[in-house]
């Protein structure tokens, strides 16, 4: 293959690389509020 | 007398991300999870991660009995002895199991009232669960809005949903101001039946 085509593939995999993260990072930073205890609880509609 | 403490409405969200300080003001953590118990909607505490942008998540809890106060910009400790292990309040799969934001709100009825964007919550003497910030379906007749759901004293769930009173829908709120009353009827109407 010729070298820009490595150089665009390299360019590809580090854009998906950055995206993933961030939407990993995002999702993990967002927070979550739990609910705990089994007042109210019916896991068996 | 002692007047009452005042009361303030604050969603959860708004905690996440909030630094934990020592009274000798040195910098812990931050809030990651915001931990109720469903019986009374009281908080138990919070879960952790280190501060930073790319922080990991830490194994250590602040138990709500370890809270010296929740400020606007910070939550205060009173050192870190009162830090205790994740396992104590808020088990991993439990945790993951428990997390009610995106669950579908659904009244007794079966009416699907919309998904859960944010919790809000009333503090005073301590720091309770009185609705759920909601993306409201056609069943509100203000679909995609984001409306405000009052709460019972204990929150039903039921699989990934969560049950809330067919009268609820008569005290739906638009904004905070104002929406502690509408807590306050919803929960005086369901005493009278």
């Amino acid at each position: 293959m010729d070298w820009w085509v490595w150089v665009i593939l390299v360019l590809v995999a580090l854009v998906v690389l950055t995206t993933v993260t961030a939407v990993v990072q995002r999702r993990r930073r967002r927070g979550r509020v739990i609910g705990l205890g089994d007042a109210g609880r019916n896991d068996t509609p | 007398m002692t007047a009452p403490p005042p009361t303030l409405l604050l969603r959860a969200r708004e905690l996440t991300g909030r630094p934990v300080v020592t009274l000798d003001g040195e910098l812990i953590a931050e809030i990651k999870d915001v931990v109720f118990e469903r019986a009374g909607g009281r908080i138990a505490g919070f879960t952790l991660r280190n501060p930073g942008l790319f922080s990991r998540s830490r194994k250590d809890t602040v138990p709500w009995n370890g809270v010296h106060g929740v400020g606007r910009d910070a939550l205060m400790v009173t050192d870190e002895t009162v830090l205790a292990p994740i396992e104590e309040l808020a088990p991993r799969q439990a945790a993951r199991k428990g997390d009610v934001l995106d669950d579908r709100v659904l009244t007794d009825n079966g009416r699907d009232l919309g998904r859960v964007v944010d919790v809000v919550l009333q503090s005073g003497t301590g720091l309770e669960v009185v609705g759920y910030e909601v993306e409201a379906s056609e069943a509100l007749g203000t679909a995609g809005r984001r409306v405000l759901i009052p709460l019972p004293a204990t929150v039903a769930v039921s699989g990934e949903n969560l049950i809330v009173p067919a009268a609820a829908t008569e005290f739906v709120a638009e904004d905070l101001t104002g929406f502690g009353a509408a807590v306050d009827a919803f929960r005086a109407r369901l005493r009278e039946g």
